[in-house]
């Protein structure tokens, strides 16, 4: 049992860890509370046993929620670069300008009178 | 006299119907989309929709155009630079040309509707990246419906109806070509809600969307849309459910608005 939350434990706290990094962050805490969780399970289950692991478990929990906090606080959300966008819109534009001036819009009377 | 009276009445409330009271050019809405994992949203990427006038030498036309970018952090992972866009008639709203630009993740493709109204046809060019390197085009005529629209034209359209007119439950039908098929949606008129935006505190009209023929998006009324219950009906929230997980769509900023 004991062996089973060290191992769950250690997989939720480095799972927090690698989301912390990855722009999920805010994702990272759910595995961190877990793996506090089994941290405090181990404790109350190794009474006399040697609680070192339980301090490694607590110690990555508390980086990936570090992390995340600091970029959560500290990352503005920002668009990319979106030059190569405005490009392809008015390329775009030009291209549909040319379409359109093809198309017989006379048309257009029509339909509105339709409608 | 009395079918005369009722038959010039209901035309002309068509004609009023169909006169485009909402949107004029120079309008810019800039949104925030999230994506829920797990119960905690995620802001992946901006969509703007931005409106202007395209002149021609034959006649004026209304662009409506709609982006989604990706935020930095995300460009790394999955890069999305979308663009779609429609060219329809100022004053009804009828498309002329449509454009969807898609650049998602190195996927890329192209689709463009050329609307022929006469003969209620659109000539589809498809582009996509071929194996080889470079592109291929793929074109087709395909025949579709007198209220067929494209996917850009149809959300102004539904910003366009007469909502105020319309009593809770009533439900409206729309015809949309997306990859050269039609789809039907549903759109429902649920209730009006107050509901705080980064606009102020809103009252809205609340609309649940559904897909007739197709399963991307989930449930009958999990895909909702909030539009502002006055002459401008912005869209200021909208919720989608797909899927995987769910997402969501709140209003930045608008400016440029008609009324």
């Amino acid at each position: 049992m004991r062996k089973l939350c060290i191992i769950l434990g250690f997989a939720a706290a480095l799972l927090s860890v690698v989301l912390a990094v990855t722009p999920l962050s805010k994702i990272a805490l759910l595995p961190a509370i877990i793996a506090f969780a089994f941290g405090l399970i181990i404790l109350y289950l190794s009474k006399e046993q040697s609680k070192k692991v339980i301090q490694y478990i607590f110690l990555l929990a508390i980086i990936a929620i570090s992390i995340t906090t600091y970029k959560s606080l500290f990352n503005k959300v920002e668009v990319g670069n979106t030059e190569e966008l405005q490009d392809r819109v008015k390329e775009s534009e030009e291209d549909s300008k040319e379409i359109l001036e093809d198309l017989d819009l006379e048309e257009m009377d029509t339909i509105e009178d339709v409608q | 006299m009395q079918r005369l009276i009722l038959t010039i009445s209901l035309f002309v409330s068509t004609l009023v119907f169909s006169q485009n009271n909402t949107i004029a050019a120079g309008e810019k809405l800039t949104f925030t989309a999230s994506y829920n994992m797990s119960g905690l949203l995620t802001e992946l990427a901006e969509v703007t929709m931005v409106t202007s006038e395209v002149k021609t030498s034959k006649s004026t036309l209304l662009k409506l155009q709609c982006t989604a970018t990706t935020y930095n952090k995300w460009d790394s992972f999955f890069k999305i630079r979308d663009l779609y866009e429609s060219y329809v008639s100022p004053t009804t709203l009828t498309p002329f040309l449509y454009k969807r630009d898609i650049n998602e993740g190195g996927y890329y493709k192209f689709m463009q509707y050329k609307y022929s109204h006469k003969t209620k046809t659109v000539s589809s060019i498809k582009r996509k990246k071929a194996k080889t390197g470079g592109t291929y085009d793929e074109n087709s005529t395909v025949k579709i419906g007198t209220n067929t629209r494209d996917i850009v034209s149809t959300i102004y359209h539904i910003r366009n109806l007469d909502i105020h007119k319309a009593t809770i439950g009533d439900r409206q039908n729309f015809t949309i070509l997306f990859d050269n098929e039609e789809v039907i949606i549903t759109v429902k008129y649920l209730n009006k809600e107050t509901i705080t935006t980064n606009l102020g505190k809103k009252e809205c009209y609340k609309l649940a969307i559904s897909l007739n023929n197709n399963d991307i998006l989930k449930g009958n009324n999990d895909n909702l849309l909030w539009l502002t219950a006055d002459a401008n009906k912005v869209p200021v929230y909208a919720k989608f459910k797909i899927a995987v997980g769910s997402g969501e769509l709140k209003i930045k900023s608008a400016t440029g608005l008609k009324n």
